[in-house]
């Protein structure tokens, strides 16, 4: 099983880009999970949601506590986690022109992409909020190889309104493209 | 048509079955976590996706009233709830089950006030265990959805004649997005049936009194009668399992129970719920550490599948109860079922048990290991 924990900011999509991530998997073969973590979050809180992958039927219903893959949709957000507890072999995937200094020296696979830019460059704003998830989504299939840009985007198109998908299957097309990884 | 595989949440999964059972009346008032599933029958019916009356009240008690009038008139009604919103109802909770009137009602469980917590534990439904409604709870989304379904050919069985509360748990798998296998929607339909014969029917031109006055004589041979149509449920709950089953290849252990393990462990773990689901996990990491360990599942409270929870003991003579709701002054309502089952049957076994998961407590299987570990010792 992988478990994907990721962090955003109420209002910028993570929710939704957790589900599209699930359905994604679904295209994939892959057995999979979407768990938005509810609360007191609101517009602009740190928001988690969690992501289970599995060739089997998926058991586990309680949260995400040891992450195989940590995403964080926004680089303010980063000091949130909890490098102890994500696997010494997994990968971060953070929304960030560079990787952010903290990272130096940590042994880890970072995978980085200026997810805001590509995102408000094709006008994906809605309520003052940029919305990075889908953008981040790119990000996820270049870094991790689990699921493939074409099944992110039939994950898009089949959960988006038709009116805004093309413009977040671009955002996820450009950050899979612009997405490095490395290990810091 | 034919069936697809598709991702849905708990509440979607509730609400793609009930259009598929296609009811002729909803009525309902929104609560978190259930508005969902009536969000999604409302857009259904304003659409005209849904031929449906989708009746819009004031609260809770009136819904279920709605509700009560509609299956007194003999059609297929569908509404849903959660925590306050079923407390809200009570009244029309009672009077449904004790007036036999089959309504399909998911509770999206959810714990009650104060303190005030949109989160799951069983302490809603558990309060209305007397009520005279078939009780269903499920592990998964796929079970949602199987369940609902199941739920109008169970309680509108004419031998029947109930009213079923399929419970799912509220965030875990209400708001959880997972797989669901959705059947060809003409053969879920045909799998449920019509409603066509049911027990009551208002007749305008032949007008009777619903609901009046009686003496202690009648009112106890509906009491009666309701005991028995409870009874009956066990084998009918049997039945439409291996019916559904045998169409859509999908089953819930007999229908009343989920055992998983062996039958000669060292321990049996007894739960409801996604912790069933939780707990066959830990059981599997426990075997791979030497344990033995059985699961029981309880797929329905009411009716208690008693004989399946003593014919289990019989073979395992240790057993733990993991309860998510308290009766108060006493233990565990799972337990407290449990051991009345055993004590009915003369069975001298004493049970442990420990209450987990009040109030959206997350019960991790590696937690369940621990509990089983400890009880295993002890």
């Amino acid at each position: 099983m992988i478990e994907l924990l990721q962090i955003s900011r109420g209002g910028s999509g993570g929710v939704t880009g957790a589900k599209i991530l699930a359905e994604a998997a679904l295209y994939e073969g892959v057995e999979s999970q979407a768990i938005p973590k509810y609360g007191s979050e609101r517009r602009g809180a740190a928001v988690e949601a969690y992501v289970r992958f599995d060739d089997k039927p998926i058991r586990i219903h309680s949260p995400v506590v040891e992450p195989d893959i940590a995403m964080v949709l926004d680089t303010s957000l980063i000091e949130r986690l909890d490098l102890l507890k994500i696997k010494q072999e997994g990968i971060i995937i953070i929304n960030s022109k560079e990787i952010p200094k903290a990272f130096k020296g940590t042994n880890r696979k970072i995978a980085y992409v200026d997810a805001t830019a590509i995102s408000l460059n094709l006008g994906l704003v809605a309520g003052g909020f940029t919305l990075v998830n889908t953008t981040m989504l790119g990000a996820f299939a270049k870094a991790t190889g689990l699921v493939s840009i074409e099944n992110i985007i039939k994950g898009i198109e089949h959960t988006l309104n038709p009116r805004i998908a093309p413009k977040n299957v671009e955002a996820a097309k450009k950050a899979f493209e612009e997405t490095k990884v490395e290990t810091v | 048509m034919v069936g697809k595989t598709v991702t849905l949440t708990g509440n979607l999964a509730a609400g793609k079955a009930a259009e598929m059972a296609k009811p002729k009346v909803i009525a309902v008032y929104p609560i978190t976590p259930q508005t969902d599933i009536i969000e999604y029958l409302s857009g259904l019916v304003s659409s005209g996706k849904l031929e449906a009356r989708f009746i819009t009240v004031e609260s809770e008690h009136s819904a279920l009233a709605a509700c009560a009038g509609a299956a007194w008139a003999g059609v297929r009604t569908f509404t849903a709830t959660s925590s306050q919103g079923l407390l809200y109802m009570g009244e029309w909770v009672f009077w449904s089950g004790y007036g036999r009137l089959p309504i399909v009602m998911p509770v999206v469980n959810r714990c009650l006030a104060p303190g005030w917590s949109i989160f799951v534990d069983l302490q809603d439904s558990m309060a209305f265990r007397d009520a005279g409604w078939i009780q269903i709870y499920t592990k998964n989304n796929q079970e949602v959805f199987d369940t609902v379904l199941q739920a109008f050919k169970i309680g509108e069985s004419k031998d029947i004649s109930l009213p079923v509360m399929p419970c799912l748990d509220g965030f875990v798998l209400s708001h959880t997005t997972a797989k669901v296998e959705l059947p060809d929607p003409e053969e879920a339909y045909s799998f449920v049936g019509d409603y066509s014969d049911p027990v009551v029917e208002v007749d305008v031109d032949n007008p009777w009194a619903y609901g009046g006055l009686v003496g202690p004589e009648q009112f106890n041979i509906a009491r009666r009668d309701l005991m028995k149509a409870m009874e009956r449920a066990k084998a009918k709950i049997i039945k439409v399992n291996k019916e559904f089953e045998e169409t859509f290849g999908r089953s819930y252990g007999n229908g009343l129970v989920e055992q998983y393990g062996d039958d000669d462990a060292d321990l049996t773990l007894i739960t409801m719920g996604t912790m069933g689901d939780e707990a066959d996990e830990a059981i599997d990491q426990l075997k791979q550490e030497g344990y033995k360990v059985n699961g029981v599942r309880v797929r329905t409270f009411r009716p208690f599948p008693v004989e399946d929870i003593v014919r289990i003991a019989k073979k395992n003579h240790k057993l733990f109860i993991l309860d998510r709701a308290v009766s108060f002054g006493h233990e565990g309502p799972l337990r407290i079922e449990i051991e009345a089952a055993l004590k009915r049957y003369n069975l001298d076994i004493p049970t442990s048990g420990d209450i987990v998961g009040l109030g959206g407590e997350s019960v991790p299987y590696k937690r369940i290991m621990k509990i089983a570990k400890e009880a295993l010792r002890s």
